[in-house]
């Protein structure tokens, strides 16, 4: 009896044990902390969901399991990284505007080239192996050594600074809690791209065939689309969101080095067995929990952080292995 | 819509053997047969989610066999698949939205015709289309099929799993929808078959047995029994 | 005496033909040339290269029967690797003294803890598809990557461990002169990791030809049909991943002893072990074992040469930066021909000369 209702209400119950299990830190540190600790969870959160929902997204509707994501990710930021250093004068000037007009710009740069990037993985690559997933993660992952090791060729073997921009630098102080600037402006980003996203998956047409094609690939093809072009749309758009991640995530840590893609590839994965496959909500979710426990955990017992979500992820496999909000329910 | 001696596989099974059938206009062609014979195989085959080895399938003129779906579909033909295929997340409305291929003024008269045709689905145009009833949700199948400019529908098993009642509402708008396109009509319940169908072909084993006039069909008992397993002291019709 | 069957008949055929095959004569010479190889080539780079090559190439063979065999990829197999590194060093070097016996209960305890984490892996994980098990699998690795470092009490962390093997192993030893080499402990250890590792190789070759290799191999082509015939997936599928992580942990071990230092990034690194162990499967052949042996010979005898063969680019073309840029990132080709390799040859090397002697059977005889 019990069983059937864990089973059936497991989606409340793991909202409600997630819950609970965030407001214990309370009991063990001060509010402030506490504060600054969550903004920076769901700071890392927002970053995580960026990479997540693009591989949650490219596997609900291609059925292809993206290895080379995290390479993706790393590339734009070093294109990023190229743009600021070209533009160098506008990252370091104490100007708003001319920071913004810099971030932006360099977000443009790169996840337009990054989604070319992921055109062109899409066609040669990943169009081979449609349908067999172990050739897939085989075969994304050699993608990923590729792209890495040009990395390397281009802007060569070792971590680089990032710089970042002067306005985005430094914290406000709030009622004596110590909020840093840029994780705010992190958050933001990330439920701003979450409300994009949902809109143009539930407002424009193009939306509604995405979210049908991941329901039901065959039929909607029966009906007329051309499936082809909206893999390698959905393929370019997951990459792009990819390299935003990226960007972002070289700016919150300062650095950029040819391997970050991997460690955060891990993360993304963790997210997107929590979340659930295919849903972009369960991407942000799943984000979440994740960033918020790794913060706390980290700053609790340090040496357990990653651990701490790898059991998460071994708990929801075990109790509900279709993740929170599986696509089609 | 001619189809010549076609052969399509799944995996390593060599499921239709060389099947060859016609459907005009005006008229319901029936595909009737026992499970597993290759009438479902046949229509996934014309609509080009199966793809045939050998053989040719002619439509207007035009030889589709090499075809996509998505080509074979913007061709003007419609499909409404066994297990309906409805996208349960999305509303009725956007269904329908998916469906339309052009939104312009003719496609719209036809959306309201259509739902005046199937009233329910007026209904319950901002549910999600999960929450409908079996009967329901199989209006909103063929509703999709036949919302753009469809000259050939292809219907698989419409009555499977669906109460008497409903079914008799379904032979109500196949019989609407014939005056205006050419159907093929796979069935294995053979009142739904012969109600609605004008022209029949059996299939079993993968291959065409038998074919000819729907009237001729009702009245033979031998070929009924010997083909669909309906014993021959039942009067079904 | 009963009439024997066809199959029957086939496999007597096949037994007595066994040792007249072409196939038969390349693997006596393999083993030769290992056999000779401190005598013909005792530079201290070739002999380490040998020994290298037969760890690997067990590894990697290990690695197949989960993958090629079975379909199962793990991402953890280099955790295993170096779960036995770990184990054998703890007991000949941390915990406990350089002794033949400690030698012994090393390679056992990695044996028996490999054994015990490899079945709590299956049971956690084989409930779950292909993907989610590569991704559980690469997480864990990771997680074990930063347990061994940050558990620096335990582990050495960072620095790692270095060991000093026992008695006629030790590298100091001398057994004097012979064919006019010198016998060191170093030349007795790459002997007794030749014999070793030949006997681990023989059985998991006698694993694949078995029955249970048979029915794993069902699994990977169609699992539900397996189900259906009534084996149960779930226990083969553990045993397979069971039998091939202790082979791994067994390599390690024999790595540990052979290089004698064992740290997180070396021994247990995605990067360092998995990596090249996916690459060498695949390209030497998934699902033939001695794809492990071509792979692994291939993939190191790449890596040890490739600094010699930059030199001699960089003497020719002094000035082209950007080519010496590429050849530095050997990796980089790997990567490409591993792409390839599985575009156009997802058999590998031993598979598709496999496939293409099979044919040519069959086109002689037909």
């Amino acid at each position: 009896m019990v069983a059937t209702f864990i089973k059936r209400r497991s989606r409340e119950l793991a909202v409600a044990g997630t819950i609970t299990l965030f407001l214990l830190p309370l009991l063990g540190i001060s509010g402030k902390t506490y504060i600054t600790l969550t903004i920076a969870g769901l700071a890392m959160g927002m970053l995580l969901f960026l990479v997540a929902s693009g591989v949650s997204i490219i596997f609900g509707l291609m059925d292809v399991l993206n290895f080379a994501h995290g390479a993706l990710f790393a590339w734009g930021a070093y294109v990023g990284f190229t743009v600021f250093n070209i533009m160098m004068k506008w990252v370091v000037a104490e100007s708003v505007f001319k920071n913004l007009v810099v971030f932006v710009f360099a977000i443009f740069v790169a996840m337009i080239a990054v989604a070319i990037l992921g055109i062109v993985l899409e066609r040669i690559i990943v169009r081979r192996v449609y349908g067999n997933h172990l050739f897939q993660i085989l075969i994304t992952f050699g993608a990923t050594i590729v792209l890495v090791e040009l990395i390397k060729v281009f802007w060569g073997p070792n971590d680089e600074v990032m710089t970042v921009p002067f306005s985005f630098r430094g914290n406000w102080d709030v009622l004596d809690v110590i909020i840093d600037r840029y994780r705010v402006i992190c958050i933001t980003m990330g439920f701003a791209l979450y409300a994009v996203i949902q809109l143009i998956l539930k407002k424009t047409k193009l939306g509604i065939i995405v979210r049908a094609g991941v329901e039901n690939r065959e039929m909607i093809q029966a009906m007329g689309h051309n499936i082809f072009m909206l893999f390698t749309g959905v393929f370019a758009v997951g990459a792009g969101l990819a390299a935003l991640g990226g960007l972002a995530m070289s700016v919150f840590s300062l650095q950029v080095y040819p391997d970050m893609g991997s460690t955060y590839l891990l993360f993304a994965f963790i997210v997107v067995i929590i979340g659930g496959l295919g849903s972009v909500t369960g991407s942000l979710v799943g984000a979440i929990i994740v960033g918020l426990s790794y913060n706390y955990v980290a700053y609790l017992v340090p040496w357990a952080a990653a651990g701490a979500n790898v059991m998460i992820m071994i708990i929801i496999l075990l109790v509900r292995p279709a993740g929170l909000f599986p696509a089609g329910e | 819509m001619k189809v010549e001696s076609v052969h399509t596989y799944i995996g390593q099974h060599h499921i239709l053997q060389g099947i060859s059938f016609e459907a005009v206009a005006d008229a319901v062609t029936v595909l009737i047969g026992r499970n597993g014979a290759g009438k479902s195989t046949t229509i996934k085959t014309v609509m080009g989610l199966l793809t045939a080895t050998d053989g040719r399938i002619i439509y207007r003129g035009q030889e589709i066999q090499r075809k996509k779906p998505y080509e074979i579909a913007r061709m003007g033909i419609g499909f409404v698949p066994e297990d309906m295929g409805i996208f349960s997340g999305l509303t009725v409305e956007e269904n329908m939205k998916v469906a339309m291929l052009v939104e312009d003024k003719t496609t719209h008269e036809r959306l309201e015709r259509t739902l005046h045709m199937f009233s329910a689905l007026r209904k319950f145009w901002k549910s999600k289309a999960g929450n409908l009833s079996g009967g329901q949700k199989q209006m909103l199948a063929i509703a999709r099929a036949i919302v753009n400019d469809t000259s050939l529908l292809l219907i698989d098993e419409p009555s499977k799993g669906l109460a008497p009642i409903i079914v008799e509402s379904l032979l109500e708008a196949i019989n609407q929808i014939k005056e205006r396109s050419v159907v093929i009509l796979v069935e294995q319940n053979f009142f739904m078959a012969s109600a609605v169908g004008d022209n029949f072909y059996i299939l079993d084993d993968g291959l065409v047995v038998q074919s000819g006039v729907m009237e001729e069909l009702i009245h033979d008992a031998e070929l009924k029994s010997r083909f669909l397993g309906i014993s021959k002291t039942s009067n079904s019709r | 005496m009963a009439e024997l069957t066809a199959v029957q008949l086939f496999h007597q055929e096949e037994k007595r033909r066994r040792f007249r095959r072409g196939g038969f004569f390349i693997r006596l010479g393999v083993l030769c040339i290992l056999l000779l190889v401190p005598f013909v080539l005792p530079s201290y780079k070739t002999v380490d290269l040998a020994v290298k090559i037969m760890i690997f190439a067990t590894l990697v063979a290990s690695f197949d029967i989960m993958l090629g065999y079975t379909g199962i990829l793990s991402f953890g197999h280099g955790m295993f690797f170096g779960i036995g590194a770990y184990c054998v060093v703890f007991l000949i070097s941390k915990y406990g003294a350089p002794t033949y016996l400690n030698l012994m209960l090393g390679m056992a305890t990695a044996a028996a803890v490999a054994a015990g984490v490899a079945i709590l892996v299956s049971f956690l994980s084989l409930r779950v598809k292909t993907i989610f098990f590569a991704m559980v699998t690469l997480a864990i690795a990771e997680l074990a990557i930063i347990l061994a470092t940050k558990l620096s009490v335990f582990t050495g962390g960072e620095d790692g461990i270095s060991l000093a093997m026992p008695g006629i192993f030790s590298f100091a030893y001398s057994a004097g002169k012979f064919l006019g080499v010198e016998i060191t402990g170093k030349i007795i250890t790459y002997y007794l990791i030749l014999l070793s590792c030949l006997g681990m190789f023989m059985m998991m070759l006698r694993f694949t030809n078995s029955p249970l290799g048979r029915v794993l191999q069902a699994i990977r082509d169609n699992e539900q049909r397996a189900e259906a015939l009534g084996f149960k997936t779930f226990v083969f599928q553990g045993i397979s991943i069971t039998f091939g992580c202790v082979m791994a942990a067994i390599s390690g071990g024999f790595y540990a002893m052979w290089v004698g230092y064992v740290n997180p990034e070396s021994c247990l690194g995605v990067f360092a072990i998995m990596l090249a162990v996916l690459l060498m499967c695949i390209i030497g052949g998934m699902g033939t074992l001695y794809g492990g042996i071509v792979g692994a010979a291939f993939y190191l005898i790449t890596e040890t040469f490739l600094p010699d063969l930059q030199h001699l680019a960089k003497d020719l073309f002094p000035s082209a930066v950007f080519l010496h840029n590429v050849m530095e990132r050997w990796y980089l080709f790997l990567g490409v021909l591993f792409i390839l390799v599985i575009i156009f040859f997802p058999k590998g090397v031993i598979g598709s000369v496999q496939d293409y002697t099979a044919r040519r059977k069959a086109a002689r005889s037909s």
